[in-house]
């Protein structure tokens, strides 16, 4: 059953550019579902969904790239031509992107503070990468340091999505001992509404998801302590991770390469961070549904939480201490057993105190003196 | 002399251990003891939580005995406990806790909350905060001899009546004597049956036994109230007579916290272990049984349950003995839901009885062994304590059960075979 429903087309919006795609209706319903689906609404929103995404003008999106490595511009493109990621993409109006855009020099620019003027308060600003606080030579484009851009750039914004660990957290630049003086987004800007997708990178489904969610109500899903997301971000990949049965029952790899991790046990001695990471990968996983990490015989590396690279080897259980080493436990133990000594002295000598001013009880003690 | 204030803190720095001390630094919050406590689950009310009947005690060793605690005392950013909050401690610790240690059973890192209430009684009473009541009973069992007040012509009475009904002769103060048989205040008053049992069933067994004038009482308001010096001063009692006596065992009677003062507390009050042993009736009636001793004759026909005495079973261990006794003369034995080492307490142990004040509560709180008498759907229900005894008895009037309570050594006693020429 294909079912064409001519949906009133209405020049410049997001309509007319499904049509003139070709996508039918029912496939973009479909899509909206599994939108709906991932981002936690009730199954009845995916209608409500398409009606307001094809009846949208086309999004102005204005994204900068500062102290990153274009992973998750990479990770959003990563196309299984056709996806529908990619689909929705074509859908907004990406007005300035360094990677992508085909203008270069003053003619770029010249698109980014057009776009600015046109959509003033209305365009939604995409940030990955971290800013340098330090030398703003650091990092900078066309001669504007990365500080400069993104104040400038945000003060017309709707609201701003801070993709990758970089934006959201600092991520890598910012890992100790952070020599360019590195901060994310939310650090800088304090007067604008922001969502953190971190990952490094983040799911392309997990970003799409987010842009969908603001072009359909106009605002920002539910986010938990850290400006992430909700329905992404709202459980650990341990709690949804296919080896946690093993886990459960005390079944651990020991080695990459023993019978145990052969049979699939849980990865955790191995320094598996999914008990401490917040993401879909369990769930959604990567390259079209295909596969993650843990499922791929690696443990999660906790890269959608902050400071995950100062967290610690990645091959370390989360259960081992992050910096001590053999002599400062040495140390500490020796410092412990003398504090230990001292307390116990004095504590003893407390009581000692205390029985030696006992007076023996009688039944006469056992009442007050009524005065 | 008189109970003070800084007696009292005196004395909670004193009874502070390695055990209290490692109880409270590794409380986790957990909330667990609540629901194993009668007096939570009755009343809903979160005061009645097990670990916090303890905070003023909690205090005093977090001020005088942890590192922060003692800064915090310095920098006068903690305040000191006052008479105040153990005047509103006092129903918390004395009224509403029966020493039944169920809380302990269930705390997952271990603290024995009785333990620490126990211990906190010491200080509770020093500053003069113990109820009325009990400080009655106390004053009684120094200056007379008994909590209730009784006296040896008393007893002397019950025994001329018990050689009456039986026709054995009650041994009293007879040296070298096999095991000196204590009772409970209770028993001298109430429940003349224990004696005339126990007389039929050691001449059916040929053991010697014998009473002791000067130590026939087996309670200990000491350990009650939380007096260590008194409780010292009454145990010694009967560790002298018995000393004295030469016997080999003495038996605690059919008393809950008697077993408790003489068997575990007894030796550490006294600094010193006994020169004798210290057995539970009902371990004493298990062995001669199991010997073939003491036979029994036909079984009771009528459907019936055993209440555990705290002290008896969960805190004494004294768990399957019954359970062989009963079988051996019950025809339908049937056990409550959470028998045993979980069992439910009555409501009045640990002094909580002697406590006129805390009747009300006491009667609320007895719903749930209600509930379980009433799960069992028996008539007839078995015990080995005196105390459980009278305060289920009262429970029962109250709630109009037509339930009779009945003391296992009598039951034993009822069943068993008597060679009537010896």
């Amino acid at each position: 059953m294909k079912i064409t429903q001519k949906a009133e087309i209405i020049p410049g919006t997001v309509g007319e550019g499904l049509a003139q795609r070709g996508v039918t209706r029912r496939e973009f319903l479909q899509y909206c579902s599994t939108l709906a689906a991932l981002l936690a609404l009730p199954p009845a929103m995916a209608g409500a969904m398409a009606e307001a995404i094809s009846k949208a003008r086309r999004q102005s999106v204005i994204w900068l790239s500062f102290q990153e490595c274009t992973g998750c511009t990479e990770s959003i493109t990563r196309s299984h031509s056709p996806t529908l990621e990619n689909l929705i993409f074509d859908l907004i109006s990406l007005d300035y992107h360094h990677t992508l855009q085909a203008a270069s020099g003053e003619a770029a620019e010249q698109a980014r503070m057009q776009a600015m003027k046109d959509n003033d308060g209305k365009y939604l600003l995409i940030v990955d990468g971290s800013i340098p606080l330090g030398n703003p030579g650091y990092s900078c484009i066309a001669g504007i340091s990365n500080l400069d851009m993104l104040v400038e750039t945000a003060k017309g914004a709707a609201a701003i999505v801070a993709v990758g660990t970089c934006a959201a957290f600092g991520g890598l630049p910012m890992a100790d001992p952070n020599p360019t003086g590195a901060v994310s987004v939310g650090d800088i800007i304090k007067d604008k509404p922001i969502i953190n997708v971190p990952g490094c990178p983040p799911i392309p489904v997990v970003m799409t998801g987010v842009l969908a969610h603001f072009l359909t109500f106009g605002g920002l899903p539910e986010m938990d302590a850290l400006g992430r997301p909700k329905s992404f971000y709202g459980e650990t990949i341990h709690d949804r991770c296919y080896r946690r049965p093993f886990y459960d029952q005390g079944k651990f790899a020991q080695s990459f390469d023993d019978e145990a991790a052969r049979k699939g046990w849980c990865l955790f001695k191995l320094g598996c961070k999914g008990p401490v990471t917040y993401n879909a990968c369990a769930t959604t996983k990567w390259n079209d549904g295909t596969s993650f990490p843990i499922q791929s015989g690696h443990g999660c590396i906790g890269c959608s939480e902050p400071n995950f690279w100062d967290a610690g080897s990645f091959y370390q259980a989360l259960s081992m201490p992050v910096t001590a080493t053999p002599s400062m436990l040495a140390g500490a133990a020796a410092v412990g057993a003398a504090a230990g000594v001292a307390i116990t002295w004095h504590n003893r000598s407390t009581k000692a105190a205390a029985k030696a001013v006992h007076e023996k009880v009688t039944v006469q003690d056992l009442t007050r003196e009524v005065k | 002399m008189s109970a003070t204030l800084a007696k009292g803190i005196n004395s909670f720095k004193e009874v502070i251990d390695a055990p209290i001390a490692s109880f409270f630094s590794s409380c986790v919050h957990c909330g667990l003891c609540a629901e194993a406590c009668l007096f939570y689950t009755e009343t809903g009310d979160a005061e009645y939580t097990p670990i916090h009947k303890l905070e003023p005690l909690r205090r005093v060793w977090q001020q005088e005995y942890t590192l922060l605690g003692k800064l915090g005392k310095m920098l006068g950013l903690s305040k000191p406990v006052t008479d105040a909050e153990l005047a509103a401690w006092e129903p918390l610790v004395y009224d509403s806790c029966t020493l039944c240690g169920r809380c302990a059973m269930v705390c997952p890192v271990g603290n024995d909350m009785t333990y620490m209430i126990r211990k906190m009684r010491e200080g509770m009473a020093a500053s003069g905060h113990a109820p009325e009541d009990l400080v009655g009973a106390t004053m009684r069992s120094i200056t007379i001899g008994s909590p209730m007040g009784i006296k040896w012509p008393a007893v002397l009475a019950q025994i001329k009546h018990v050689q009456a009904e039986t026709g054995i002769t009650v041994p009293v103060d007879s040296p070298g004597a096999e095991y000196l048989v204590l009772m409970s205040s209770m028993e001298i008053i109430n429940f003349p049956e224990y004696l005339s049992a126990l007389s039929r069933i050691f001449k059916q067994a040929g053991v010697t036994w014998t009473l002791a004038q000067d130590a026939f009482e087996a309670t200990n308001s000491g350990i009650q109230i939380g007096a260590s010096d008194l409780a010292r001063e009454i145990v010694s009692r009967i560790v002298v007579a018995a000393e004295r006596l030469q016997v080999k065992c003495v038996i605690s009677p059919e008393c809950g916290h008697a077993f408790t003062a003489l068997r575990w507390e007894g030796p550490n009050l006294m600094g010193r272990p006994f020169g004798f042993e210290v057995k539970h009736i009902l371990e004493v009636l298990d062995e001669l049984h199991a010997a073939g001793k003491i036979k029994t004759k036909g079984q009771d026909a009528r459907p019936l349950t055993y209440h555990d005495p705290c002290q008896i079973a969960r805190r004494g261990g004294v768990v399957e003995q019954p359970r062989r006794l009963l079988n051996a003369v019950a025809v339908d034995f049937r056990e409550m839901p959470d028998a045993g080492v979980m069992n439910w307490c009555c409501g009045g142990g640990g002094g909580v009885s002697a406590n006129s004040r805390a009747e009300p509560l006491r009667l609320e709180v007895f719903k749930h062994k209600k509930a379980q008498i009433e799960a069992v759907e028996v008539q007839t229900l078995i015990t080995a304590c005196a105390n459980c005894r009278i305060v289920m008895e009262e429970g029962l009037e109250h709630y109009h059960m037509k339930v009779e309570v009945v003391g296992l050594t009598e039951l034993v006693a009822q069943y068993l075979v008597e060679d009537k020429t010896t």
